[in-house]
């Protein structure tokens, strides 16, 4: 195999793609653990996104709708978790798993009619520039639309929680509900609003995997990623560009371990699958090591049932 | 800037309890008003509906002639009532500077403006960039108070802010409380301490099961008089001990008790020496922080000690745990009644049960005799008056000074011979403070022992027969109390010797 520098660069590229879904489910549930709650069901949000993004494409035949379809359908099927824990004072935990569940069950039987068909090519942005710079050209073009959103929502996400009003209000709920219900903000409608926030981008992050990624409908097509995306959450300490990092390091060795893989090492093809998960926790955990810096970052209230008192 | 704030018939029923019963106040703009009662008396409630964070029964608020309405804080911010509570309403991971930010409408430039003028006016000393967590308790009400100043407040209702300053800070509050109060701002200081409410307050309305007993001028009371109010009898002193132990036995014999740690927050313990008789009260006094917790750790036996040597019943007991020694009938009273003595989550009997697991048929073949257990739990609740005789009761529901008494309960119900307790009665109001006296007296006349450590000197005074002071891990000499002044004890505290 010749290491030539266009390859590295369609390396590169490859990697930056398949860690999109890992960056939208991240950021989206990062918004609605800041606010306290901790929502699992990020897996099932995405799957539904990815059947109903399908479902849409094929029967609409246009992928904006089917696009913005995914992103209502995760909303909505949020909007069951905010309900049973905020308004009816849920155990988040036990509440999320469930919603997985419910998630990967309804993708199934919703996509029962979907399998095999073949998707439709997703329009992709400054193609013909992609041959025409040597190693940077595979890396920033040819890529679509929502890849270049989803490597912008990190620092989006970072800005809009350090230096707005609501994302402070939003950190203010997740620090202490009722404190903040005692100055006047409404922590449900914080809470709601995250929670379907998180929900619709967990929507998108299936879509990209269903319209984009690997254009057809496979049961059970997220294959574990929205677990992934909650781990990386937590291992990037509540940090946006930390899930950049972790999500693209994962997206990395995923890709090479399958080239290493095909070159036929001799390790163990099983330690070699396990690597992504190993080495992304790894550097996360290294990287965020300044227990400063975790107190500081995690919602304290993560996870708490809040009710007002009357 | 005259301001009037008149409560009116304010009424707030629970289930089970009346926290307010027709409560009806005037308060008027430069004075300073006390809230006074027991934990308990309704004083929190009410302030809860001034500043909208509950709404009452019935009843009515007017600010100034004006009828308001107050049914959520921000309602009480728009009226300008500010608020400053005893468990801080702080976001501890936001810097101080988000959280005043967080609900004012003001530009963050115009802000800082705003707050670096109120810290420079009243000589506070905060950096607004540090997150809260990293401030002391008596920055953190600071904190509080700007944030109310922000919105240049008609009213400012403290409540129990004294409850976690130091000496220090509090006299600091003080001046700043006066400052504000010659400014105009009208201030209402809840509190269940006597002396604040004289050193501070010009009027003092008292609290008593949710009714108001008593409104009148400060200058017209003094100490007793208040506390005869507050807990509505006559108080009177309490019972002086009789003596009997001077040619009793020797129980407690500590010899070489040494207690090095690797944790900077730990004291280090160096050569303790003591013997306690059979009835007999030792109390050692020491601001908090000097070895207090490691001695009683080790008394307890949840830190064992090398070489340490203690004789208890002429048994060696330096090497048990501290099951081991409850069944050589010691028994403990830890200082946090929350996270050390009893477990909140659980029921009473739950609790009751924990500390008993061998002297009683509790538990038959690894199953809970849950009816033994009750039955002895309402022996407890009953003999050491706790205000419940529901055992099913969640632990975390009681009142400090009941829970004080069921602890207690516990642990003198199996008639132990030492009973050591540390700040037993911290935190209480008068009524429970002498219920525990008593309550500690009484075994000392009944012939069994006990150990005091506090950091009330009037506590040690009270109770003991003989006082030491513990300064860096060291003792002091051992002193008859008839011959201790609280002077005295204060030297020895601060690490100064007598003689």
């Amino acid at each position: 195999m010749s290491f030539d520098i266009n390859f590295i660069g369609i390396l590169i590229g490859a990697i930056m793609a398949s860690s999109v879904p890992l960056i939208l489910a991240a950021c989206g549930e990062l918004i609605t653990e800041r606010s306290g709650v901790l929502n699992l069901g990020v897996e099932g949000m995405m799957i539904i996104g990815a059947i109903s993004g399908f479902a849409l494409m094929v029967v609409t035949d246009n992928l904006f709708l089917a696009v913005m379809g995914s992103m209502l359908s995760g909303l909505i099927i949020s909007i069951i978790f905010a309900l049973l824990t905020q308004s009816l004072l849920t155990n988040h935990v036990a509440t999320g798993l469930a919603l997985t569940i419910f998630g990967i069950g309804m993708s199934a039987m919703i996509g029962k009619n979907f399998v095999g068909i073949p998707g439709k090519e997703f329009p992709l942005l400054f193609v013909n520039l992609k041959e025409s710079v040597p190693f940077f050209g595979p890396i920033i073009f040819g890529h679509s639309i929502i890849l270049y959103f989803a490597f912008l929502l990190p620092f989006l996400t970072n800005y809009f929680l350090k230096n707005t009003k609501v994302g402070l209000i939003v950190r203010a709920v997740g620090d202490s509900p009722t404190s903040a219900s005692n100055q006047g903000i409404n922590v449900l409608l914080v809470r709601y609003s995250c929670i379907l926030y998180g929900g619709a981008m967990c929507g998108l992050a299936g879509a990209y995997l269903s319209l984009i990624y690997t254009p057809q409908w496979i049961e059970n097509m997220t294959g574990g990623r929205g677990w992934i995306a909650l781990a990386l959450v937590v291992f990037a300490t509540w940090s946006p560009i930390k899930v950049l990092i972790g999500a693209l390091i994962f997206g990395g060795i995923t890709i090479l371990q399958l080239h290493m893989q095909a070159i036929g090492l001799r390790i163990p093809v099983q330690l070699l699958s396990a690597l992504p998960y190993i080495m992304t926790i790894i550097v996360l955990v290294v990287i965020s090591r300044d227990s400063r810096k975790i107190k500081l970052n995690t919602p304290t209230s993560l996870g708490q049932i809040f009710y007002k008192e009357k | 800037m005259n301001t009037k704030l008149v409560i009116s018939k304010i009424s707030k029923i629970y289930p089970g309890c009346i926290a307010n019963d027709k409560v009806s106040l005037e308060f008027g703009s430069g004075k300073i008003y006390a809230l006074l009662g027991e934990n308990g008396a309704g004083k929190s409630t009410l302030v809860k509906i001034l500043s909208g964070v509950v709404k009452p029964d019935e009843g009515e608020v007017f600010l100034n002639n004006e009828n308001i309405k107050l049914n959520s804080p921000l309602d009480a911010k728009k009226n300008n009532i500010g608020m400053v509570f005893q468990h801080f309403n702080l976001f501890e991971t936001l810097s101080v500077f988000e959280n005043l930010s967080i609900d004012s409408s003001k530009k963050n430039e115009e802000l800082r403006l705003l707050v670096n003028d109120i810290l420079k006016k009243y000589n506070f000393k905060i950096d607004l960039d540090i997150p809260v967590l990293n401030l002391s308790a008596g920055q953190k009400q600071k904190v509080e108070i700007i944030r109310c100043l922000i919105r240049n407040p008609k009213v400012l209702i403290m409540d129990e802010p004294t409850s976690v300053l130091t000496e220090q800070e509090t006299e600091d509050l003080f001046v700043s409380l006066k400052k504000f109060s010659k400014e105009g701002i009208l201030i209402i200081y809840i509190t269940h301490k006597l002396k604040e409410v004289l050193s501070l307050c010009d009027e003092v309305a008292v609290m008593r099961k949710g009714k108001v007993v008593s409104v009148s001028n400060t200058k017209e009371e003094k100490i007793e008089s208040l506390a005869n109010k507050m807990v509505g009898e006559n108080l009177g002193t309490i019972k002086k001990k009789i003596n009997n132990f001077k040619n009793s036995v020797e129980i407690l014999k500590i010899s070489n008790l040494n207690f090095r740690s690797d944790d900077p927050y730990e004291t280090n313990l160096i050569n303790l020496n003591f013997s306690l008789k059979k009835g007999e009260c030792l109390g050692i006094a020491g601001i908090s922080g000097n070895g207090q917790s490691e001695l009683f750790q080790i008394l307890s036996g949840e830190i064992i000690t090398e070489n340490t040597s203690i004789m208890f019943r002429q048994k060696e007991i330096s090497k048990l745990n501290p099951r081991e020694r409850r069944e050589y009938l010691m028994a403990f009273s830890p200082e946090d009644r929350i996270s050390q003595a009893a477990v909140p989550e659980l029921k009473i009997y739950e609790n009751v049960a924990l500390n008993n697991f061998k002297s009683s048929n509790f538990f038959e073949k690894g199953l809970v005799n849950e009816k033994k257990i009750k039955e002895h739990s309402k022996k407890i609740l009953s003999n050491f008056s706790v205000n419940t005789d529901n055992v099913e009761l969640k632990s975390q529901f009681l009142s400090g000074g009941n829970l004080q008494k069921l602890i207690i309960g516990r642990e003198l119900i199996t008639s132990p011979e030492l009973l050591v307790c540390f700040n037993p009665t911290w935190g209480l109001d008068v009524g429970a403070i002498n219920y525990i006296h008593e309550t500690l007296i009484n075994i000392n006349e009944q012939g069994k022992s006990s150990i005091v450590i506090s950091t009330d000197n009037d506590e040690l005074l009270r109770l003991s027969d003989r006082i030491c002071v513990i300064y860096k891990g060291k003792l002091s000499k051992i002193m008859d109390a008839s011959t201790v002044t609280p002077e005295k004890l204060g030297v020895l505290m601060g690490g100064g010797s007598i003689d």
